[in-house]
């Protein structure tokens, strides 16, 4: 069976489901017409920064975006 | 006398040239301390007042502005919000929301905005993530924050940085979308460990009401652990499962879905709840300001009125002089 066989294979890819349904999302989007297609991929923009704590002080924070600076 | 009034007719004209204190540097020209005794009461610097007025209709303009910016803003994430909210309510049927649950390790994520302005609603969210870390901390447990936005960052640092373990901001750079906040809950997923993730949000009522809310996930171990132990998730072994999966892997699954969901809703009400406190705050401070700017102007006019009145009393007092 192709399911149960995919399981595990993008588990053991160190992917968590979010990640897996996000890139499954994107392929969608990817097969849609042009005039929705650009629409839906401009609407679905990531951007932010995050730092991680030790021991009390914030390390230095690393952006994730996809839009160009 | 006549050259008295000429005089204190030739300062009324010099005094709005000399700013903002134009009393004192005329004071030495004054030579009788009669007059000098006047002089503070008389001429009350208008110059003052009239700055004052400027500035307070400036900042009331201002307030006004962010005040419109709010309202629309507010409109558009609003229907986001409250259509998001058809995400979690299947979740909380199937897996339920258990704010009681006691385990191990704990992570508070607390929910606020980047930018300030807008009321009460960053530190409601800070205060109860508070209150949340004092009940589920004690001996063998464990309780991290992980923060999301600049403001709950800020009143978190001072007391519990020790305990926080992720902090993220830059949310609202675009506007909201599900890709952004699940990439977001992944980031966290892989960089905390946890039993139990308790969200800490503002939940949007209306434009005057927020409901700081909770929202709980639990890890797959747990989920299980209470399915045996029975309660409200008793009934979850008795659907069947389809494919290969198993319970525990569905579980999995399940609960990192459920959990982006909930911080998309969770994201998406809070940033409500902001607009619709800053669109408040902002119209109760250009209230203010409308009610400081009448005052203000009625203690204008009132002294304005009051110079001119004392001179024309004197002008008419000295020429009466004169002729009798």
């Amino acid at each position: 069976m192709a399911s149960s066989a995919a399981v595990p294979f993008w588990r053991s890819a160190g992917m968590t489901y979010i990640t897996y349904s996000n890139l499954c999302a994107n392929l969608v989007r990817q097969c849609l017409k042009e005039p929705y297609k650009t629409e839906s991929l401009t609407r679905e923009k990531v951007h932010f920064s995050a730092s991680q704590w030790v021991d009390g002080k914030p390390e230095k924070p690393t952006t994730r975006s996809d839009s160009p600076e | 006398m006549a050259m008295a009034a000429l005089r204190r007719e030739g300062r009324r004209i010099a005094a709005p040239l000399l700013s903002p204190h134009p009393i004192n540097p005329l004071r030495s020209s004054l030579a009788s301390s009669e007059e000098q005794a006047f002089s503070g009461v008389r001429f009350i610097s208008t110059q003052i007042v009239r700055t004052r007025m400027k500035s307070v209709k400036n900042i009331q303009k201002i307030t006004k502005a962010m005040k419109m910016v709010a309202a629309s803003k507010l409109r558009a994430i609003q229907t986001r919000a409250e259509n998001s909210r058809g995400l979690w309510q299947p979740f909380t049927a199937l897996l339920g929301d258990m704010p009681s649950v006691d385990v191990k390790k704990n992570v508070i994520v607390t929910i606020s905005s980047d930018k300030g302005l807008c009321g009460g609603i960053n530190s409601t969210s800070v205060k109860i993530s508070r209150a949340l870390y004092k009940l589920n901390s004690g001996p063998e447990k464990e309780c991290k924050y992980v923060i999301l936005g600049e403001k709950a960052k800020a009143q978190l640092v001072r007391d519990s940085k020790k305990d926080i373990g992720l902090s993220i901001t830059e949310l609202q750079k675009n506007p909201l979308n599900y890709t952004q906040v699940a990439v977001i809950a992944d980031d966290i997923l892989k960089n905390v460990e946890y039993d139990a993730l308790r969200i800490v949000f503002n939940k949007f009522q209306s434009v005057v009401a927020f409901l700081p809310t909770t929202s709980t996930v639990l890890s797959p171990e747990i989920v299980e652990r209470e399915a045996e132990a029975g309660g409200s998730l008793g009934e979850l072994d008795s659907y069947e499962i389809e494919g290969g999966e198993t319970k525990s892997e569905v579980l999995q699954n399940l609960t990192e879905f459920q959990f982006s969901c909930v911080m998309f809703n969770a994201v998406l009400e809070n940033a409500c709840s902001e607009q619709g406190a800053r669109m408040s705050a902002m119209d109760s401070s250009s209230r203010n300001a409308g009610d400081m700017l009448d005052r203000l102007t009625l203690t204008y006019n009132r002294t304005r009125q009051a110079s001119i009145t004392t001179e024309l009393i004197e002008i008419i007092s000295g020429a009466s002089a004169l002729t009798g």
